[in-house]
């Protein structure tokens, strides 16, 4: 049973410090073959996960959520209203979504996801989050220079654009609906959905029309 | 619990590696501890008690190792703490006792399966009426617990407005310390001009997702 002490828990880390060896590569190893000599786990079943979320689960679920809100309006307006139901739409419900809001871009307003105090995500449509997402410098800045950060991005924001950042503090999760590229009418949803970035859902990527290329 | 994990707002870190290769696993190690994390905990922990364990981890660690190797250190810290593992099969990674009957693996169509049934709600029935409406103006809290919270730093003290009401959810104050409590929870507007001096643009807004207690009546 867990104590839920931090005293003890510190200790705990300290010993760890001082005895783990230092490439992380053998940590997880070591944790990975003790899971499974102890019978908590099994290799093939970690294997699955690995391979889930390498192929099945990523940000072109998310993509293809926004195609369609692009292109019906009333699905736009689910999911807005509900994120959560209307992701389930897709059965793309799962992992950290079960209490999910979209957010949306418009001329006027740019929307930006960050997680402050961990590395919140919502995994069931967005899959691993990218590596920037969980570093020092993306969580501490995206609240108080959000602009800086966009910038970085190769975002640049009119003084009139108003930035709204989204601070995972609780169970919410985030999804940003960028805003359509021009000229796409006719275009069906398996193109719009190529379009769509797997940072503009975060916030950190705006204008998709550069992402056209050739399609 | 003020450590360097509340990471809002601090100053010298940066800039950001904006052009990191477009994939879920850089390394094959961080797959792994993603998988292992997939399919293994304990059932006396809560979320909020994994992430305090986390947040306890060594400052220069916290802020230098990677971070699924932090994943890695709490797993194994926590499963020291409930008495799954003792610290030397911690350390050594050899099990010294007896081992529970493995479980049968499963099949990557049946994990994507099984990730559909990981949409775990945190709403719970409200015990209480709500303090607060939407619209109204409130105040974070200046002290917040020294254990874990989700109170970041550079709002407490600080003016903000109701912007939604999400009914109550467990409260993770009190859930890393296991007992799965309900309180009002509801979103709230922070001026970008109110939290920083120096701040971009004044009509820029933060908006976080804070409990009830956590909050008070402008």
């Amino acid at each position: 049973m867990a104590t839920f002490d931090t005293k003890n828990i510190t200790k705990i880390h300290q010993a760890l410090h001082s005895h783990l060896p230092s490439d992380s590569a053998l940590r997880v190893k070591a944790l990975e073959s003790l899971l499974v000599e102890k019978g908590l786990v099994n290799s093939e079943t970690i294997d699955a996960w690995v391979e889930a979320y390498s192929e099945e689960i990523g940000p072109k679920r998310g993509a293809k959520i926004i195609a369609k809100a692009w292109l019906d309006p009333s699905y736009k307006q689910r999911l807005l209203e509900d994120a959560t139901a209307a992701i389930t739409e897709f059965d793309y419900h799962g992992h950290a979504t079960a209490h999910l809001k979209a957010v949306e871009n418009t001329s006027s307003v740019h929307n930006l996801v960050v997680c402050t105090l961990c590395s919140c995500y919502p995994f069931s449509i967005l899959g691993v989050a990218p590596n920037w997402y969980k570093t020092a410098a993306y969580r501490s800045r995206a609240v108080r220079e959000p602009r800086s950060v966009l910038l970085e991005f190769g975002v640049t924001l009119d003084d009139k654009v108003k930035v709204q950042v989204w601070d995972s503090t609780a169970e919410l999760r985030y999804l940003v609906i960028p805003q359509r590229p021009q000229d796409t009418e006719g275009w069906n949803e398996e193109q719009l959905a190529a379009l769509v970035t797997r940072n503009s859902m975060i916030g950190t990527d705006r204008d998709l029309n550069s992402n056209r290329g050739e399609a | 619990m003020d450590s360097v994990h509340d990471l809002g707002g601090k100053q010298g870190y940066g800039p950001i590696e904006v052009d990191e290769p477009d994939v879920p696993f850089k390394y094959e190690w961080e797959g792994r501890m993603w998988g292992i994390s997939s399919c293994s905990g304990s059932s006396d922990w809560t979320i909020d008690w994994w992430r305090h364990v986390r947040e306890a981890i060594d400052p220069v660690d916290y802020l230098t190792r990677p971070y699924f190797d932090s994943w890695a250190q709490t797993e194994l810290a926590a499963y020291v703490d409930s008495g799954v593992f003792t610290l030397e099969e911690a350390i050594s990674g050899k099990c010294q006792s007896e081992a529970f009957e493995a479980p049968p693996s499963i099949t990557v169509g049946e994990a994507v399966a099984r990730d559909k049934k990981r949409d775990t709600s945190f709403e719970v029935e409200a015990v209480d009426a709500p303090r607060f409406s939407v619209g109204d103006s409130v105040v974070a809290d200046v002290v917040a617990s020294s254990h874990h919270t989700r109170l970041p730093a550079y709002v407490r003290g600080k003016p903000g407005e109701i912007t939604a009401h999400h009914g109550a959810h467990i409260f993770p104050d009190l859930s890393a310390q296991g007992n799965e409590e309900g309180q009002h929870l509801y979103s709230v507007a922070f001026s970008a001009q109110d939290l920083w001096q120096d701040c971009e643009n004044p009509s820029d807004m933060i908006y976080l997702d804070l409990w009830e207690s956590y909050l008070e009546q402008a």
